[in-house]
């Protein structure tokens, strides 16, 4: 059964998170999917992920479906314009990709390359429309598209510090669902207790809604999202966890699995982000049981 | 200057719908010379409005003001004794003074009646065109003083490109090929060799790239 379907059906669908290489060596990337082949529903390839130049997630994701593996890509309008997004997308769906997920990206002064230009054509809202438009059969111009693409599209809720922020978050995502969205990915979850609340407000929207599961790998990396990240709700006790820990590594491993397991019975799926560890995905399956 | 063009009368209607006393700004400096939003486009508007207003059977009462710079927190000050009198302000100013007063009466609603479009200069009388898009690089003393980035349709700093004709632009006849300019006036000032010399990419942050910008002078603080 293929995502949409399982989406459809309100079956627990389980997404991993693949960061495409700086550069043209593929090996680790099609060698990390192919562990993942019949255990995970589909991969998603970010696009520039956190800022960072990378091999095109449209390269990524079709590079997925060569190996018999189902793909979602981000889609987002800091790098292309409404022609390039339109074209990229009618290229995603010749190649095989069937999933989206219009995310908002990194500011262009956030990304390794600091001296490059944004292009910001089209915010999230508008790519969702583009693409409802593009799924009728006409491109923004209004002409008429020769053969119709029909996507299965997520949008995303952001981390929120404070109630304030979420119900303003909450509201955009409803935009977004009435704009095309079918289904909603989430931030990472490190609170579970704060985040079923949230979750389950996300839930009454009528989408499924997908939590991500961000594996740690460091007590410096959990430090950093503390820090800087205070919608995160990444509390001390999960970092001094970490810190205590014999094998800090397999600790981290742990973690993620057990959030895996917690959100087995709550949401309707995970997306497991790696952000390099892709080769420990496995690993974090079976800890989870899954 | 920052140019601008006055909306269409039936889009300011629309915004100010809801109102019933108005403050109508205008501004000194920039839209005083194109002709938007100076003290004689206040009056003209005002009027304007007015009448299209009563014909839909509706009076609304409109205060006009010009300040010296709308951009400009002193003189913003001088609406202070006017601003509790009215429901809300149209501004003739550019964007910068339409915030500024939005920053300083948060408690009323400020309408923009101009769009805001570049900043340009006098071509010929009733003529502005674009000369600079402030992209905090300033590339005009190895180009001419002429702007490739405001003034060449794709921005190049290394052009001309192939759609370059007869001196004019690819996307229209009646606008001139800024690197043929460039070169007419390195070749004038006998700097050719400078055309020779490729331009790195440019460094967008210091554009709008690095968000919104912001200039200290603490000399002046």
């Amino acid at each position: 059964m293929n995502l949409k379907k399982k989406l459809k059906s309100g079956e627990f669908v389980v997404l991993a998170e693949m960061e495409t290489p700086r550069g043209v060596d593929i090996s680790e990337l099609v060698g990390n999917a192919q562990r993942l082949k019949g255990r995970v529903d589909a991969v998603v390839v970010p696009d520039m992920d956190c800022g960072a130049m990378r091999l095109s997630a449209l390269a990524g994701a079709a590079l997925m479906q060569q190996q018999g593996i189902e793909s979602v890509i981000h889609v987002y309008g800091r790098d292309r314009n409404q022609m390039a997004l339109q074209s990229d997308l009618l290229g995603a769906y010749v190649l095989g990709v069937r999933n989206l997920v219009v995310v908002s990206g990194e500011g262009i002064s956030q990304c390794d390359h600091r001296k490059a230009k944004a292009v910001d054509d089209l915010d999230e809202m508008s790519i969702l429309q583009m693409i409802r438009c593009l799924q009728q059969g006409l491109d923004l111009a209004g002409f008429e598209l020769k053969g119709t693409p029909a996507f299965t599209t997520g949008c995303t809720l952001p981390a929120c510090a404070d109630e304030k922020a979420f119900e303003a978050a909450i509201e955009q995502v409803r935009r977004k669902i009435a704009a095309g969205a079918e289904y909603v990915v989430t931030a990472p979850i490190f609170n579970f207790e704060h985040s079923i609340s949230c979750l389950k407000r996300a839930m009454s929207l009528g989408v499924p809604v997908i939590p991500t599961v961000l594996l740690l790998k460091s007590v410096g990396m959990a430090r950093y999202i503390a820090v800087n990240e205070p919608g995160s709700m990444l509390s001390e006790a999960l970092i001094a966890r970490i810190r205590k820990a014999p094998d800090r590594e397999e600790e981290c491993l742990r973690i993620a699995a057990e959030i895996v397991a917690g959100l087995k019975g709550v949401a309707q799926g995970i997306k497991i982000q790696a952000l390099g560890w892709e080769h420990r995905l496995p690993a974090v399956l079976d800890l989870a049981g899954i | 200057m920052i140019t601008a063009e006055r909306k269409p009368i039936q889009e300011i209607m629309n915004l100010v719908s809801p109102y019933k006393n108005l403050l109508l700004v205008g501004c000194n400096e920039c839209v005083t010379v194109c002709s938007a939003g100076g003290r004689k486009e206040v009056a003209l508007l005002s009027s304007a409005l007015q009448v299209a207003f009563m014909k839909s059977g509706r009076i609304v009462h409109i205060q006009e003001m010009t300040l010296e710079r709308q951009c400009d927190p002193e003189y913003i000050e001088q609406l202070v004794p006017h601003i509790d009198s009215v429901d809300a302000v149209l501004s003739l100013a550019c964007g910068c003074g339409v915030q500024e007063i939005a920053r300083r009466f948060k408690e009323k609603m400020v309408f923009p009646g101009v769009n805001t479009k570049f900043m340009g200069a006098s071509e010929r009388p009733g003529v502005w065109a674009e000369r600079c898009q402030g992209c905090g690089d300033c590339l005009l003393g190895v180009t001419g003083g002429i702007c490739p980035i405001a003034r060449c349709s794709k921005r190049l700093q290394n052009g001309p490109c192939g759609g370059s004709s007869k001196g004019k632009c690819e996307i229209g006849p009646d606008v001139d090929c800024a690197w043929q300019l460039i070169w007419d006036r390195l070749k004038a000032l006998g700097l050719q060799e400078r055309y020779e010399t490729l331009l790195p990419a440019k460094n967008w942050r210091n554009g709008r790239g690095g968000g919104p910008r912001k200039i200290v002078r603490e000399d002046l603080m």
